[in-house]
């Protein structure tokens, strides 16, 4: 060997410096975000599957069994095509319920803190093998550059190198579920490190030693025969044994699982390993066979070298052997910081905070920070003495497979945990420990103490008995262990909460979460109660952290809210110290009140869910969603409030009508219980839910915009088998039909008077025109001027009195309903002065000034009653609206075709908003019980009725205040040479 | 959906027929590269299903 003690010690430290300059320079933001989270780093990172087992170990194997080795790559391969049914709903459980690691995901599934320390035992007894195989490579490698000069110690360096690496990049914080960019990165560049090394050994062997493809192909068909004699090709069974150990791997595998799952990446990048992992193993494999073939027709001795170590034999050259270095050393410490990040983790939450609950810890954060860089310390060392004592004296393919065989014992777990609702811990933990046994004796047992394997072969399998002891293993424990999980699982009775955890974790998961009020009632309960176990400063960080999470606000108080707060706390919790530690922390702190009620279904929360999935939705289940959204629509959408209410008082639904009238919108309510609502709901739908009739009519309720009258109908919804009662009220808003209920009252009043005022006017209409014939009479009996006089003032006065009777008789008979108008030609100022003689008879606001400009001879086609009837609206709103000493006018001009009209006052103007429904019923300026908003209605029906239109501008032009109301009205074809009096139908 | 049948088809079917892989390894007559054009060819695949489905699903 060519290679010496200090160059190796050169390559191995300017590596390890590489990593901690890539780390830094992604700590510190050199490295752009965007290239960081790429989906290709995403999927170099999980190259770390590619471990020293793949660029020594496949070596080995290929030269033991051919194409056997691709199995390795091939298992792992299908297991990433087959992402979106089997990664892709362990991600979505591990994110939901922030599982960082297998023994997370099993002890939340089959509900015991003890599974998860069993995974957490039988992990660390598998993977051990494989950790101290990436060591053991190490220190071989080392060993043949060397010379054999301190293989064993250069290797510890290098392992407590990659220790402080994993310590300072990896767990910098406590938090397992989170995206840590910089160890992300890292991995990838490892793993484009390892790559690129391979393809260079790859084409070295095919370039450099053969002449090209086509050179290889002769060479394998001629000399190249004669070196494959030793090659054994696998049989179908054990071919498609390894495959599913490899399968298996891909996600039972404590790295593999920290890369694809506790590192929170994307639903997209998760896919799009779908196809790229494959073509990165596919790359990283090709180079297996020709590095064999390579170092074989360059004469390599395998005896020698040993047949993992095979490509140090390509040729002698310094960068040939830099190269099987480092790519052995990429692979090796990918693997070990990454298996050493998810050991610490799940020891320390599935054993070592199971021993030592964390209760009362003064700094819960730096304690547990500091016991996992521990753990990552003790996790690399223990590999470092398994390879010393143990590791060393078997070969690289016993090592791998034991612990390929051992960690594939938690697929039937893992399978049910996805596919089977039916599975329970009973079953799950006999299955796992006869598995486990069978492992162990066969596999564990003669690697450790170096005995001859204990196989247990079940009756009519005999034929077994010739194939190879890692296959008998396999086959046996995992058919032993699935059987066993079956039949346990079929006959012993499954928890409640397992079954509600099952369905949880379930592919085709039918979740009912239930409905039950907090004892804390708000958030600053919350931290009081979870203080008792975490601290005051702890508590008060994790429940602010799952409230900004959530967007909550200090001040919520909703059961609805305080629910989903309980189990973002728990995920939280639960990405710190482990599901078990973190469900008995909250159901102990954050207990549910159970006053006798039962529990119903959370419909609010299974909607908001159904929302999230939807895009995932296919078939009938999205049919069905489609039509929950359609009648979701319909509801939200309805021109009526609706509300409903459970049986337990929470609010369930608020619609949009009930959110435009109420000024509340549904969200900020929905959840509510309803003694929480803001007044005056509260009272009002307590009333109807209390009330024992079904309706409540026109019930007044001060809202901000106002006095409304509501009618409020409850309808109970009948629980059927889905136990889901509650009741549901529809809220009418009947304020305008009350409005209108009372003018009809107030307006027959005025009919009444004005019938009798008729008749008053009639009665006195007699004597009157008796006083003013005496008074002629009395002309023609004398002569004296002063009884003359007197004559002449009673006549006057008594014409008076009749153009006062003659008016009140004509605006009686004004508003009454005609089949069609009669019209006629009206003397514009004549019909306003009557208007104005009308409004001084009201005798009120004296104050007011009216002028009327009109030009005399205006005339107009109309109806005079109705004309008066639009003045006298139009002066009296007017007259309001002016100051004290204000003036009115009026004015009138001709318009080609048409009479324009103006009523001016200097009052203070309209109100843009009510501007623009001025001549809408019920819209009034005046305060409420002084106007009914009824006038200008009317104004605006009779001016439509007599083909003219009408338009209000205020301010007035140039002014700030003021308001003209202008009107059109067809001229008459008399106009401008008669006039018609007001009165001409009296 | 209709693309996650394709590959769970896929994955098993080829489960069941990889061992013919195996066959190859320094046989006469059998281009050494043969299993890694299959695999090409599956990872091609995959990369169209996987474009497809993304396309079903915007």
């Amino acid at each position: 060997m060519s290679g010496s003690f200090v160059g190796i010690c050169l390559l191995g430290i300017g590596y390890m410096a590489l990593l901690f300059l890539c780390a830094l320079a992604v700590e510190r933001g050199w490295i752009s975000t965007r290239i960081v989270r790429h989906p290709i780093i995403y999927t170099l990172a999980l190259g770390v599957y590619a471990s020293a087992w793949a660029t020594y170990g496949s070596l080995e194997f290929a030269s033991q069994s051919g194409y056997g080795y691709l199995a390795y790559y091939l298992g792992i391969a299908g297991a990433f095509l087959l992402a979106p049914v089997l990664l892709l709903p362990i991600q979505r459980m591990t994110r939901t319920y922030q599982l960082s690691s297998l023994a997370d995901l099993f002890a939340f599934r089959y509900r015991s803190r003890w599974v998860g320390a069993l995974i957490t035992v039988v992990s660390l007894l598998a993977v051990w093998p494989l950790l101290s195989l990436q060591i053991q490579t190490l220190g071989e490698a080392i060993g043949r550059l060397s010379d054999n000069r301190y293989p064993a110690l250069l290797a510890l360096a290098f392992c407590a190198m990659i220790a402080l690496f994993a310590i300072i990049f990896g767990a910098s914080h406590t938090r397992l579920h989170a995206r840590h960019d910089t160890v992300i990165a890292t991995i990838a560049l490892e793993s484009l490190i390892k790559l690129a090394a391979m393809l260079m050994l790859g084409a070295i062997a095919l370039f450099g030693i053969f002449d090209g493809p086509m050179e290889l192909q002769s060479w394998l068909e001629s000399d190249g025969l004669s070196h494959q004699t030793g090659v054994t090709a696998l049989d179908a069974g054990q071919w498609r044994t390894l495959l599913l150990l490899f399968f298996a791997a891909a996600f039972l595998m404590p790295h593999m699982f920290h890369i694809t799952f506790a590192e929170t990446l994307s639903r997209r990048a998760l896919l799009n390993a779908g196809w790229s992992l494959p073509l990165y193993l596919l790359l990283m494999a090709l180079p297996i066979p020709l590095i064999l073939w390579g170092a074989q027709r360059a004469g390599a001795n395998p005896e020698a070298l040993g047949s993992a170590y095979l490509g140090f034999g390509l040729n002698s050259s310094v960068w040939v052997e830099a190269l099987v270095f480092l790519a052995g050393l990429a692979a090796a410490s990918g693997t070990l910081i990454i298996l050493s990040l998810a050991l610490s983790g799940m020891i320390l939450n599935h054993l070592v905070l199971i021993a030592h609950p964390p209760s009362h810890q003064p700094d819960l954060d730096r304690w547990l920070l500091w016991l996992r860089r521990g753990l990552i310390a003790t996790v690399i060392f223990g590999g470092w003495l398994f390879y010393r004592t143990i590791g060393i004296h078997h070969d690289l393919t016993s090592l791998g497979l034991t612990s390929f065989v051992g960690m594939a014992q938690c697929l039937p777990g893992i399978l049910a945990l996805l596919y089977w609702p039916g599975a329970n811990r009973k079953g799950m933990v006999t299955g796992l420990i006869t598995g486990v046994t069978i492992w162990l004796v066969g596999l564990g047992w003669p690697l450790v103490s170096h005995h001859s394997p204990i196989v247990i072969i079940p009756p009519g399998l005999e034929m077994l008995a010739t194939e190879p002891t890692w296959y008998i293993v396999a086959l046996t424990s995992l058919a032993a262990n699935m059987l066993t999980f079956i039949l346990v699982s079929l006959i012993t009775p499954t928890s409640e909460g397992e079954r509600a955890a099952a369905e949880a974790c379930s592919v085709d998961a039918v979740i009912r979460p239930k409905r039950l009020p907090l004892l804390a009632t708000n958030g600053e309960e919350c931290k009081q109660f979870l203080a008792q176990a975490l601290g005051r400063e702890f508590a008060d960080r994790e429940v602010d952290r799952a409230m900004a999470d959530l967007n909550l606000s200090d001040h919520e108080n909703r059961p609805y809210a305080l629910r989903r707060l309980r189990d973002r706390i728990q995920a939280n919790l639960s990405g710190l110290m482990g599901p078990s530690v973190a469900q008995d922390i909250v159901d102990r702190y954050l207990p549910y009140r159970r006053d006798g009620q039962t529990a119903t279904d959370d419909i609010h929360f299974v909607e908001n869910r159904l929302e999230a999935y939807r895009s995932r939705l296919t078939g009938l289940a999205r049919e069905l969603d489609e039509l929950r959204r359609y009648h979701r629509r319909t509801l939200d959408q309805l021109p009526i409030g609706v509300c409903a209410f459970g049986d337990d008082g929470e609010l369930l639904m608020w619609n949009d009508a009930l959110g435009k009238l109420s000024g509340i919108e549904g969200h900020r309510v929905v959840g509510a219980h309803r003694n929480s609502l803001p007044p005056p709901w509260c009272e009002l739908l307590g009333s109807v839910l209390t009330d024992e009739h079904e309706r409540l009519y026109k019930q007044p309720v001060d809202l901000p915009s106002g006095r409304r009258y509501l009618t409020l109908h409850r309808a109970s919804l009948q629980g059927n088998d889905t136990g889901r009662g509650g009741s549901v009220i529809l809220l009418e808003d009947h304020s305008e039909l009350k409005w209108l209920e009372d003018e009809l009252v107030h307006a027959a009043r005025l009919a009444s008077i004005g019938q009798l005022a008729a008749g008053v006017a009639h009665e006195i209409g007699n004597p009157i025109t008796g006083i003013s014939s005496l008074a002629q009479n009395l002309r023609y009996d004398t002569d004296d001027p002063a009884i003359l006089e007197t004559a002449e003032h009673i006549q006057q006065l008594t014409d008076r009195v009749s153009r006062i009777v003659d008016s009140l008789v004509g605006f009686s008979h004004g508003g009454r309903h005609k089949h069609a108008l009669e019209v006629a030609p009206v003397t514009v100022h004549l019909v306003i002065d009557e208007a104005m003689h009308l409004i001084h008879l009201a005798r009120s606001r004296q104050d007011v000034e009216y002028r009327n400009d009109c030009d005399a001879d205006l005339c107009i086609e109309g109806n005079v009653q109705q004309l008066v009837q639009v003045f006298v609206n139009l002066l009296s709103n007017a007259r309001d609206a002016s100051p004290i000493g204000g003036c009115v006018m009026i004015d009138a001009q001709r318009d080609v075709h048409e009479a324009h009209i103006t009523v001016t006052d200097d009052g203070p103007g309209i109100d843009t908003s009510v501007r623009d429904h001025l001549f809408e019923p019920f819209t009034t300026t005046k305060a409420a019980g002084e106007g009914t908003g009824l006038g200008l209605s009317l104004v605006y029906s009779i001016i439509a009725e007599h083909q003219g239109h009408i338009q209000a501008e205020s301010p007035l032009p140039g002014q700030a205040h003021g308001t003209c109301i202008h009107m059109w009205l067809p001229l008459s074809e008399k106009d401008g040479d008669a006039t018609h009096e007001p009165d001409s139908d009296r | 959906m209709y693309v996650y049948r394709i590959m769970l088809f896929l994955v098993f079917g080829g489960y069941l027929l990889s061992p013919m892989l195996m066959s190859g390894w320094a046989t006469p007559g059998e281009a050494w590269y043969r299993p890694f054009l299959i695999w090409g060819i599956l990872v091609a695949l995959s990369f169209w299903l996987e474009q497809k489905r993304h396309l079903d699903e915007r």
